[in-house]
């Protein structure tokens, strides 16, 4: 059975949400039952049976993680890395806007850069000092703008995707550019 | 395991099927032997957490085998009951009897 048959987005959630201690047994136990599965079934069913297992299987992993002290570290650690962020979006924000680009039209252009940039650096700091750590600095960025967007703290008129694009690729910023990175390191090792 | 300590329902049927599986097995087949035998279809992922929860306890203990084709290049991780577990079983086996002494003449008549 070719990997490539395997419903890949459940194994991304997986991958991504479930924690790390467990998360190679238990993918391994699902590519390993959907297998056996679709050989003497068919694919649809062995994939519907894989969607329930991955559906079913994060709440009681994310619960058991929450409850382990190995997720406090990971949310502390998140934590830390977010506010040392802020901070130096902050003074990047408030360079840009006293010398830089007084104007607001300047200001909107450039902040999206800061903002991803920091969230870039943020996601791979986090994910040098843990690895667990990255996913819940992406929900705190998205937490954080979603609040800031309901707030209406910015005053200089801007269309809604502006404000989506902060929504969406913060979170994603924080999530990839450390993979990308990972994976930079080890062609270069190969090479 | 600590006085008046007793193993959860999914933790004591686990440890069963850890024991049926003689004594050592990975979460899957665990997970197959609890619907062959009971009936229930339970998650992948309450099995791993119930197993988690049973080493953290000390009932089980896990080491990791080789990662094969089959599974995506994954490891195994097998798990082993300890005797502070079969201990456990025990005691949790003990407690249900001498409660539900006397009492099964009485649950067909309600």
């Amino acid at each position: 059975m070719k990997r490539d048959s395997l419903p890949a987005f459940a194994c991304s959630l997986l991958e991504f949400v479930l924690p790390g201690p467990y998360r190679e047994a238990i993918l391994g136990d699902l590519i390993e039952e959907y297998t056996l599965r679709s050989e003497s079934t068919s694919r649809f069913a062995a994939s519907r049976w894989f969607w329930s297992q991955a559906c079913r299987s994060v709440p009681s992993m994310v619960w058991s993680s929450l409850r382990s002290r190995d997720c406090l570290i990971s949310i502390s650690t998140a934590m830390g890395v977010y506010i040392v962020m802020k901070i130096l979006e902050h003074g990047a924000e408030l360079a840009i806007s006293k010398w830089v680009a007084p104007q607001p039209t300047t200001y909107v252009l450039l902040a999206p850069v800061v903002f991803l940039t920091s969230s870039a650096i943020g996601g791979c700091v986090a994910a040098r000092i843990r690895r667990g750590a990255t996913k819940f600095l992406a929900l705190m960025v998205m937490i954080t703008v979603a609040v800031l967007i309901d707030l209406k703290v910015c005053t200089i008129p801007v269309p809604w995707w502006y404000q989506f694009g902060f929504l969406t690729l913060g979170p994603l910023a924080v999530i990839i550019t450390p993979t990308l990175f990972g994976r930079l390191k080890q062609q270069r090792a190969l090479a | 395991m600590k006085r008046g300590e007793l193993l959860g329902s999914l933790e004591q049927i686990i440890l069963l099927a850890l024991m049926r599986l003689d004594g050592n097995a990975h979460g899957m087949i665990v997970r197959r032997e609890i619907e062959k035998r009971t009936g229930r279809n339970i998650s992948i992922g309450a099995v791993y957490a119930t197993l988690e929860r049973l080493e953290t306890k000390g009932y089980v203990s896990s080491f990791t085998g080789e990662p094969t084709p089959e599974r995506g290049g994954r490891a195994k991780r097998i798990f082993r009951v300890e005797a502070a577990g079969k201990r456990a079983l025990q005691i949790s086996e003990q407690t249900i009897r001498s409660m539900t002494a006397g009492l099964k003449d009485g649950w067909g008549t309600t």
